[in-house]
């Protein structure tokens, strides 16, 4: 007999993840309130939110904008501070990570095609790594989320209604940063890593131009305006991407030490990752 | 909002706007491309497939231009689909969308293109299947519609209804052993797979016996003779689909 009670989770009026700014984006059909505290509008089939109470930590930005070394010292300091960490990122998921690489290296793909497999990494993280992590009470460090993706989409000409229910049923984060950089200086950033700039990162499949270096900073551009648009309904927490490493580090630490309660957020990196403080 | 929607409808460059593919985001109506799109769907053991591969033959000697399709049959994401069954990882939601990444792929490659060619598309199993056996799984409706906004509607939608003992008999009688997603084990059901295949299937078809009038279903009954059925299916064709419009256009060189 098909058991009804697993299809659509309730949650409780008393909720353990803190609840999201009060701007939460109105729903086209009416979802109960409770649910969109947890989720975007729908509930993750077979989870209930009730069961969370981990800290989902987001970390959003363009390519070159600090990301990835915000999260290795982060991890470092929570771990210090005696928090379990878990980290999760586009294309690390054990289903179809490595077969976005492939797709991506021999683009192959169209845009939608392209949009559902990322939308398919995505969950499967969603529910082996963060949801665990998050039921086991650990800090998830997420390097990008749903908003990245969206934006991907949303300037190739996806609709953007259709994005947003596409991944309606992910988890409202406690807290999502955003660190925001020039794309010049995100360009130059990643030119020093590679040597190079990659296909995607200059969004080369929406012929923007020829020349590399304005393909990148016109698609990072574009990226950029759309997750200011969706920065405010999401309560986003701007940083400038273009200060020094510790000085964005202590406001992290700042913003996250408050949310967790830790008192203090004093920390210098070990040997191990002193290399990226500078 | 108003930002929003003009970033929507200004694409980042031009030629965006002359795209042959959907738009992802609205129903794309028949009358949008000159070719036309059948059907076919039910649930296993109805014998679709069987008349649809009929159904192509009277066509194919006809000479009309057609093309035949299959559901989850690209292989974009084999490896995949492959991986997560044999490991296990499946959930309902990435179950579902990697058939969706997979449906896109064939949409935008094959279905797209050939009905703005002006081609007869056959498909064995639609986006109804999705919408069957996802529900079934626990999928909400609403998700799962805007997940296949972007498919084309179909001229013609041939549903095969059979009751569900003959259905499930057909099906445990030709297969050794069911598979653990196919009897649908990841739902818990039941600990017995032609058991939980049971259950699985009185909620797909519970599904499709809701889609019938919303989505327009023919509804054919599959427990009459083969031959019957191909004749009712050829006569609805025939009236409903303007077929001296496939005919060959040149004459095959020898």
């Amino acid at each position: 007999m098909p058991d009804q009670e697993k299809e659509k989770p309730v949650p409780s009026a008393a909720p353990v993840v803190p609840a999201p700014p009060a701007e939460a984006p109105p729903k086209p059909a009416a979802a109960e309130p409770e649910l969109n505290q947890f989720f975007f509008g729908e509930s993750l089939v077979g989870l209930d939110p009730r069961e969370l109470n981990g800290t989902l930590i987001v970390i959003e930005g363009m390519d070159g904008s600090g990301r990835s070394t915000q999260i290795a010292l982060l991890q470092e300091w929570l771990e210090s501070e005696g928090f379990s960490v878990q980290t999760s990122g586009l294309r690390r998921s054990n289903l179809v990570g490595r077969d976005i690489d492939e797709l991506l290296a021999k683009n192959a793909v169209t845009r939608l095609t392209l949009a559902l497999m990322y939308a398919t990494d995505f969950f499967d993280q969603l529910e082996h790594r963060i949801v665990p992590a998050l039921r086991a009470g650990a800090v998830v460090l997420a390097d990008r989320f749903i908003f990245t993706l969206i934006a991907r989409g949303v300037v190739r000409g996806i609709n953007r209604d259709y994005l947003t229910g596409l991944y309606a049923m992910a988890l409202r984060p406690n807290l999502t940063f955003w660190l925001n950089v020039r794309p010049e200086t995100a360009f130059a950033r990643e030119f020093k890593k590679a040597q190079a700039i990659s296909y995607w990162e200059a969004g080369r499949d929406m012929s923007l131009s020829h020349d590399l270096y304005w393909s990148f900073v016109r698609y990072q551009t574009m990226i950029k305006r759309e997750l200011e648009s969706m920065a405010k309904r999401n309560a986003f927490i701007e940083l400038d991407g273009e200060a020094s490493v510790p000085a964005v580090n202590k406001q992290l630490r700042q913003r996250i030490a408050e949310q967790l309660g830790i008192r203090g957020s004093k920390y210098a990196p070990s040997s191990a990752l002193a290399h990226l403080w500078r | 909002m108003d930002n929003q929607e003009s970033i929507v409808k200004a694409p980042p460059r031009p030629e965006a706007s002359k795209t042959t593919l959907p738009q992802p985001g609205r129903p794309v109506p028949s009358r949008a491309y000159p070719g036309a799109l059948i059907v076919v769907e039910g649930t296993d053991g109805s014998g679709k497939s069987t008349q649809l591969y009929l159904l192509k033959r009277w066509l194919e000697i006809g000479g009309y231009r057609l093309h035949f399709t299959e559901w989850n049959s690209s292989p974009l994401v084999k490896s995949a689909t492959r991986r997560g069954k044999q490991k296990r990882l499946l959930t309902p939601t990435t179950f579902s969308l990697l058939h969706a990444a997979d449906f896109a792929d064939r949409c935008e490659r094959q279905i797209m293109p050939l009905l703005q060619g002006d081609y007869l598309v056959l498909a064995d199993r639609y986006i109804y299947t999705a919408f069957a056996r996802d529900a079934a799984r626990g999928c909400s409706h609403r998700w799962l519609r805007n997940l296949y906004r972007f498919a084309p509607v179909p001229d013609i939608t041939f549903y095969f209804r059979a009751p569900l003992e003959v259905a499930v008999d057909r099906i445990l009688s030709g297969r050794p052993k069911l598979k653990y997603y196919e009897a649908g084990m990841d739902l818990g059901l039941s600990y017995e797979r032609a058991e939980s295949f049971k259950l699985f299937q009185a909620r797909i078809l519970d599904e499709y016996d809701k889609m019938v009038d919303t989505d327009n279903f023919v509804v054919l009954d599959g427990t009459l003779p083969v031959n019957k059925l191909q004749k009712q299916m050829r006569d609805i064709v025939a009236s409903k689909i303007d077929l001296k419009r496939f005919a060959s256009r040149a004459p095959e060189a020898e």
